[in-house]
């Protein structure tokens, strides 16, 4: 990912995402990258410099684990703790 | 090696104010358990200083909190550790980095040939959310808990007497349990704050000795 460009579809859904469910008083701290507004991350993810390939990594990672069921069976194994 | 904790407490940004003043848990924990503390703040934590009390006071347990990358672990404005620089120091003891990326090389790199000590970190960036109402009183923040507790338990599990393993996992699952906690509660952020936990679930690993104790 890193290397590569993020494809426009993608940055479409992650830009579509954040800017739907991110309250404007929230903002992200990744690391060394600060914290960033909604309009920034929106930025990045635009641009897709370094910290815009990060926040899409993210969501992708995210977006495979729910539909690889990974997530589901790990929240399974603490529910009952 | 003497039982005892040097904890750095940077605060150069917003995101070293939070981590650092989110610390205060596990110092407080140390302190109920009659562990020695150590604490590096603000200018202190520079890279002569903490060298310098790690010599003199050889303490076991370190935890960092700081900025940093794949072969470095900064302080206040500069770099602490770096890989085959000082990464040395830390090969026997049990270390906790609170700083992106670190894991990936510095970490392997100090724990090789050695049967002791262990580091837990991450391999990826560590993300928070945090709410931008309470920036200046970040204890009165309650999102940023959500992602800085399970973090806090690393170090929190080794004061009170568990093992590497046994804190990584703790945390870990913690971390499991928030996810399922905001997913169930709902709100239009929620996929935003279990993307980024999911994120710290994934990066957090442990290298070396996982049976080490404080």
């Amino acid at each position: 990912m890193n290397k590569d460009k993020i494809p426009e579809k993608i940055k479409e859904l992650v830009i579509t995402k954040i800017e739907s469910n991110m309250p404007s008083n929230l903002k992200l701290s990744i690391g060394s990258y600060g914290d960033l507004t909604k309009e920034e991350i929106i930025s990045h993810v635009k641009k897709g410099d370094e910290i815009g390939k990060q926040i899409v990594r993210v969501h992708m990672s995210f977006l495979k684990a729910v539909a690889s069921g990974e997530l589901a069976k790990k929240m399974i194994s603490v529910e009952n703790e | 090696m003497n039982k005892g904790m040097i904890i750095t407490l940077p605060r150069n940004d917003y995101v070293t104010e939070y981590i650092s003043q989110f610390s205060s848990e596990i110092i407080r924990e140390a302190n109920k358990k009659g562990i020695k503390v150590k604490n590096l703040k603000d200018k202190k934590v520079n890279q002569k200083e903490f060298e310098a009390v790690i010599k003199k006071l050889d303490y076991k347990l370190i935890v960092f909190n700081g900025h940093g990358s794949d072969k470095t672990i900064e302080g206040q404005n500069e770099v602490l550790i770096e890989y085959k620089v000082n990464d040395s120091i830390l090969k026997e003891r049990i270390t906790y980095a609170r700083s992106c990326n670190a894991a990936k090389v510095l970490g392997k790199e100090c724990m090789k040939n050695n049967k002791k000590g262990c580091f837990i970190g991450y391999e990826l960036p560590f993300m928070f959310y945090i709410d931008n109402n309470w920036i200046s009183t970040p204890k009165k923040d309650k999102i940023a808990p959500l992602f800085l507790r399970p973090s806090n338990l690393i170090p929190i599990s080794i004061i009170k007497g568990n093992s590497a393993f046994h804190a990584y996992e703790n945390s870990k699952k913690q971390i499991l349990k928030n996810i399922n906690k905001i997913l169930r509660k709902g709100g239009k952020e929620s996929f935003l704050f279990a993307e980024a936990l999911w994120n710290n679930y994934i990066g957090q690993v442990l290298i070396g000795n996982s049976s080490a104790t404080l």
